[in-house]
């Protein structure tokens, strides 16, 4: 019999391209339930005080309307009671509003109703009927007034082995003491995820004690989990359901206030509830990328060698909730810098709490980073890839440890010969064609190879494919196709014949889809838990069979209807055999790290090379050629991979050209509202981009090898974009995005 | 969004009667911006007169020039032969807003009547003259990097947002109206209004008015001709400003005529008559171009967000004339 | 609001509803004040149907639908909310990303943008439409060649956009395919493979 080709590394269309091309692909608003009603959220008007009065009454009377629920008349939630008391409890400390609660208004666009009719047109004609009535109090939307009033993150002080605490290594802020030094801020201003999908929520209660979600989220379980405990229930009556995730880049990582207003109102009008949220209520209430203040001082040698790195930064927060992510990490482990000093605070301020968004704090960090790397290289007149080479390290100089893989050299070097870095002038504003100036730049990004445990499902169906299932959730990445290779070249069969179904919290429990996770966590569960299937098999073919009771698991072939060996094709078993005997064929395996990661230092890695064209006279910054290169280990699937990596860097280039959430401060509210204020790239903003990975497996992180690369997609974009534009130009942009204002 | 009538007469007095007759009543065509307002509650009105049914749709050559009915579709005024081969600049500036998608809605007539796009006219609890009268300019003392520079009032600081318009008023088009009185005809450069004291007024229709057509007179800039958009992304977006050129150069490449205008910059679109005659006579060169966009920008005012305009209109105006000179 | 196919069973003349609907809406035009609400008037659930609905034919892929819907439904929400072809996505609900793609009589437009009673009489395609019974649409097949998407939710609005952009031919360079698909927003970025998608299918000359 023919040996199926090896699926991994292979460019494998995505499983579920078809339903994805067709309309048929199912998105949690999408849900056909009977019964079903809408809702409608309504916003504060104010930013900081106290609802005095609700007027719903227009609302209540209007056509169609089944419930307008407030804090005067919600139901008491029991979660409500005991939330948020562990104010040390990582990632966010604090509690999420509780909705519906009180009178108390945190934010601007805070949800003071939720409206419950028929129709969409009627819930949404009813909820502009309702009138909040407000004893507002002084607020304050703005982080750079706030800078005097940063803190320490609570865990950090509460636990010194927090990463959010100083860091220090070498002497405190050495380099004020540097014969050659800089010192600069840098602003990346607040960022909105904006998925094209809005969130959105079915809430259906089965029973009163049962309640089954379609929802929005990056994990499964962590919903299931959240909301479980909110209607105090136990874990197995609540179930969460998200086969289809429509993007979410980070903000389905929490679970947030509009999902508790729909399972509430799913409970107080006894039918199933659809909530979607506009795309103004995308700004206020489902998270974004913190408005974060750094300064980097810098020292160096007259031959490149970095002496010393300071790296401070202030990120804002709620009043309510103390986000943190990890915008100082990179700084600490990239360079071989002998002293190093980071200082991370939080500014508390009358806004929706953040929430990790792609790159998460690691993007914002390498923009401060990478611009500081090429103001120093400049400064010395030095290549800026020649300055990096001279700072490399080949130990992490943060704690020590050898790196697991680092191949970041050899990213570099793809790299430059792509964008042709040899033709960068060292002298900014020196390369012109025709109206525009013409720049190169480059940026580094890393993140964490983070892996949890994961747990997935096999069995073999009647029909003689496999099933294979796993809580996980696939919000754009390719998972299940990915998972689908792996499993097709673990059981050796054609890819076609095999299921991975995932986005359940009823399936085998694995962690959230976010931090480039989850290839490298549920893989390995997929790829044991199918070993662990032919081993199963192995079993109930022995029963019948000698051959098979002596045989190896890895000896074993699934064929189009009956077991086999490979060394032994005599030797069948009818997959009806197999079914018919007692207990049947699934099997479930967890899959756990273990403890490399104690000896190693384990990160992925990316270089991006940017060629932008500067106006002379509009300053309109054009991306024209974009190279990412990446040491992400082993590659799964080149397409899907390479698909992400260019995902990643027009996310960079909307960060670096034109996202900019704005409040105006005075009232507290976005004037950015929707997709005509608040830029993201669109077609013509992207040029072909270029991908290149190294490919070469990390041994330590899993046995496929990989590393993850949802995020070193991102990292480093902005910086490379920003570097080139001064490249061009002269001019250094340390306020992001650059838009012609800046450069005109 | 409230309820609302919604008829849809096929014959042009009976839609002009019901829209006169009844002051929560407007017309619809395309839809991309009224229904948008209507979606937001910044506009909420009772009674829509679908005109999508009135034959006002045609592009004919008439009297020296075109006649663009008020419901061509923007894609189709774009695509048009004539247009591209009269009116260049016309095709330029419609191509240059919105989307495939949106330009196969809008209409002429529509996209004249589009609202600011101004965040406080579009927030229903902020203050805007421009929405409710007499609540206050939110934008004033506000984010107004998008604002005004030029004919702005201390009661409204908004532009007007079309990229159609800017050519319109270079190419010195007459907007064709049908009104419970009768046809008028209007200069396009006094269709739309400086806010002044009254800014909730965009244009000079009266109640009830109804665009029926846009006529272009033909000229001699059929070739050198150039709309420069600025903007925060390579598509799709409103402009920070823009510049719509159409030069007659002669055969030792001096400017026989000029017509210049700006959008983005005012509440209407904006002519530089001024900075045009400067050009005239000139060699066609970039240092005279500079000295029209010096001309061009006197009296431009910038607030607390917006002054990089004061710097990227003059330059915005040079890029443009080159362009069009090169053309 | 009900969709029975136009043959399925007798509808009352649509023209003769409509216009004993406005008569009705004219007369409660007299009614002092704001009329068009039945919240506002007072008026109960039944009169406030009656009046709120307004007859509509559509031909939506293919087939005749004679619906009734309120004047105030947009062409997106009839597909999604009441036609259930989920196919068409929200974004944004204000023309500004495209996920909402339609074709109506062959034109690509946003069908969040205008009300579905606008378009009485007219044939609509979406997504749900486009491919011939099991076979693909060469669009369709190019993106899944290509991976012109990742999560997904702008696809068919891409694919509409992608298949009217071929149609009106500008798909000649990547530059014209870039700008003319900039009215479609997809946020995961797989902008290049769209561009590859849409480009392997003008080369490959198959009727779209």
């Amino acid at each position: 019999m023919k040996t199926p080709e090896k699926q991994i590394g292979a460019p494998m269309d995505r499983v579920d391209g078809r339903l994805k091309v067709t309309g048929a692909a199912t998105y949690s608003a999408e849900y056909e339930l009977p019964g079903i009603t809408y809702a409608v959220l309504v916003g504060s008007t104010i930013t900081k005080g106290r609802i005095t009065g609700i007027d719903s009454k227009a609302a209540e009377r209007a056509p169609g309307v089944l419930a307008v629920i407030t804090h005067f008349n919600s139901p008491k939630v029991p979660g409500f009671d005991t939330a948020g008391k562990d104010p040390s409890q990582p990632a966010t400390v604090g509690g999420p509003i509780k909705i519906f609660h009180d009178d108390k208004i945190r934010f601007n666009d805070q949800p003071i109703a939720i409206v419950v009719a028929d129709t969409l047109e009627r819930a949404r004609f009813a909820a502009r009927l309702v009138k909040g009535q407000y004893a507002p109090e002084k607020h304050q939307t703005n982080l750079e007034a706030s800078k005097p009033q940063a803190f320490l993150p609570t865990s950090a002080k509460k636990n010194p082995k927090n990463p959010m605490n100083d860091y220090q290594r070498g002497k405190t802020d050495a380099y004020k003491a540097g014969a050659i030094k800089l010192e600069q801020d840098y602003v990346i201003p607040t960022e909105v995820h904006h998925p094209m999908e809005l969130q959105a929520i079915t809430a259906h209660w089965e029973a009163p004690d049962r309640l089954t979600i379609y929802d929005k989220t990056q994990g499964t379980m962590a919903t299931r989990r959240d909301f479980a405990k909110e209607w105090g229930l136990p874990e197995e009556n609540v179930k969460v359901i998200a086969t289809f995730v429509g993007g979410a880049f980070g903000n389905a990582l929490h679970s947030w206030p509009h999902e508790s207003a729909a399972i509430m109102a799913a409970k107080v009008v006894n039918r199933p509830v659809k909530l979607m949220l506009t795309r103004e209520q995308m700004f206020t209430m489902v998270g974004y990328r913190p408005y974060t203040w750094q300064k980097i001082g810098m020292s160096a040698t007259a031959d490149g060698k970095i002496t010393a790195i300071t790296h401070e930064s202030i990120g804002q927060t709620s009043s309510y909730e103390e986000f943190t992510e990890s915008t100082l990490a990179q700084t600490r482990m990239m360079y071989q810098s002998p002293n190093l000093t980071t200082r991370y605070r939080l500014a508390s301020l009358d806004i929706g709490s953040p929430i990790w968004m792609r790159g998460p704090g690691e993007a914002t960090g390498a923009f401060a980073l990478e611009s500081a790397m090429d103001e120093m290289a400049h400064q010395l007149g030095i290549d800026p890839l020649e300055f990096r080479l001279r700072n490399y390290t080949d130990t992490d100089p943060e704690n020590g440890k050898p790196w697991s893989t680092k191949f970041l050299k050899e990213c570099y070097q793809l790299g430059a010969d792509r964008i042709g870095w040899n033709k960068r002038q060292l002298k900014p504003g020196s390369v012109r064609d025709g109206d525009w100036q013409v720049g190169y730049g480059m940026g580094v990004g890393t993140f964490g190879a983070h892996r949890g445990a994961a747990t997935v499902g096999a069995q073999l169906l009647p029909n003689g494919t496999v099933l294979l299932q796993c809580a996980t959730t696939d919000i754009g990445p390719g998972t299940g196709t990915v998972m689908t290779q792996i499993a097709a070249d673990t059981l050796g069969m054609d890819p076609q014949k095999i299921r991975f179904e995932l986005g359940n919290s009823s399936f085998p429990k694995a962690g959230t889809q976010g931090g480039s996770s989850t290839v490298n966590s549920v893989g390995p569960a997929t790829q044991q838990a199918c070993l662990a299937l032919k081993d199963k098999l192995r079993q109930l073919a022995a029963v019948g069979s000698a051959a098979f009771a002596s045989a190896k698991k890895e000896d074993i072939i699934l064929t189009d209807g009956y077991l086999t060996l490979a060394s032994n094709s005599t030797a069948r078993v009818p997959y009806a055999e197999l079914l018919k005997q007692a207990g049947g064929t699934a099997v479930a395996v967890e899959a756990k790290p273990d403890g490399a990661g104690q000896k190693y230092s384990m990160y992925s890695f990316s270089v991006h090379f940017a060629e932008v064209l500067v106006h002379v006279l509009t300053g309109e910054v054009r991306v024209s050629k974009l190279v990412s290169c990446a040491d992400a280990g082993t590659i799964i699937n080149e397409k899907t991979a390479a698909n992400q990596m260019k995902g990643g860097a027009v996310g960079g280039i909307g960060m670096a050209l034109m996202e900019h959430a704005i409040i105006d401060d005075r009232y507290g509210r976005y004037i950015t509202k929707d997709f005509a204020d608040y830029h993201v790239p669109v077609n013509a903003d992207s040029p072909d981009i270029q991908v290149a990975f190294v490919n070469q497996p990390d041994p330590y992180v899993n046995a496929l090898g990989t590393k993850g690369i949802g995020e070193i997609a991102t990292i480093g974009v902005a910086p490379a974009i920003a570097n080139a534009v001064f490249n061009a130009t002269g001019k250094r942009v340390r306020e992001l995005p650059i838009t012609p204002d800046k450069l005109v | 969004m409230n309820q609302f009538q919604y008829s849809r007469p096929t014959k042009q007095q009976a839609a002009i009667d019901a829209v006169a007759k009844d002051p929560n009543a407007a017309f619809i065509a395309g839809g991309t911006n009224l229904v948008d307002l209507m979606k937001r509650g910044v506009t909420s009105p009772q009674k829509l007169v679908d005109i999508n049914r009135l034959p006002l749709g045609k592009i004919e050559s008439q009297n020296n020039g075109l006649r663009i009915g008020a419901l061509a579709l923007n894609s189709a005024v774009a695509e048009d032969r004539q247009v591209r081969e009269k009116q260049p600049l016309l095709a330029l500036a419609l191509n240059a807003g919105a989307s495939p998608q949106l330009r196969n809605m809008a209409t002429v007539g529509g996209n004249m009547l589009q609202r600011t796009r101004c965040a406080y006219f579009y927030d229903t609890t902020m203050p805007c003259n421009k929405r409710q009268p007499g609540t206050g300019c939110g934008a004033l003392e506000g984010v107004n990097r998008m604002h005004a520079i030029f004919g702005f009032s201390d009661k409204c600081i908004a532009v007007h947002p079309s990229d159609m318009s800017v050519a319109l008023v270079a190419l010195d088009a007459v907007v064709q109206v049908s009104g419970p009185k009768g046809n008028r005809s209007i200069p396009f450069a006094d269709f739309h209004r400086l806010p002044g004291d009254t800014p909730e007024k965009d244009t000079n229709l009266t109640p009830g008015e109804l665009i029926t057509a846009v006529d272009v007179p033909d000229g001699p800039f059929t070739k050198h001709v150039h709309y420069q958009k600025v903007r925060e992304r390579a598509s799709y977006a409103f402009a920070l400003l823009s510049v719509a050129a159409a030069l007659d150069i002669d055969g030792s490449n001096i400017i026989k005529a000029a017509r210049l205008a700006m959008g983005g910059v005012a509440h209407k679109p904006w002519r530089l008559t001024t900075a045009e005659q400067m050009l005239v006579g000139k060699p066609a060169t970039e240092e005279t171009f500079r000295q029209a966009a010096d001309v061009a920008m006197q009296g431009a005012k910038s607030f607390k967000y917006n002054a990089y305009k004061l710097k990227l209109g003059p330059n915005a105006i040079v890029q443009a004339l080159k362009t069009a000179a090169a053309a | 609001m009900n969709t029975e196919p136009e043959n399925a069973s007798p509808h009352d003349d649509s023209r003769r509803t409509f216009l004993k609907q406005s008569t009705l809406l004219t007369a409660m035009a007299l009614v002092p004040g704001p009329v068009v609400s039945a919240a506002e008037a007072k008026l109960d659930e039944r009169v406030a149907e009656a009046i709120e609905q307004v007859p509509l034919s559509l031909k939506v892929n293919g087939k005749k639908l004679k619906l009734s819907v309120e004047p105030r439904t947009t062409l997106l929400d009839l597909l999604r909310e009441q036609l259930h072809l989920n196919g068409t996505k929200k974004g944004c609900d204000y023309g500004q990303c495209g996920a909402c793609t339609v074709h109506v009589d062959g034109q690509r437009v946003n069908s969040c943008l205008s009300f579905a009673v606008m378009h009485d009489g007219k044939e609509i395609t979406t997504i749900e439409g486009l491919a011939d019974g099991d076979k693909l649409h060469p669009m369709q097949e190019a993106f899944v060649k290509h991976d012109g998407f990742q999560c997904g939710y702008c696809t068919p609005g891409q694919i509409m956009s992608a298949v009217a952009c071929v149609r009106e031919g500008h798909a000649g360079s990547e530059g014209e395919i870039r700008e003319y698909m900039s009215g479609n927003i997809c946020r995961c970025g797989a902008y290049s493979n769209i561009v590859a998608a849409i480009q392997d299918v003008k080369k490959g000359g198959q009727k779209v």
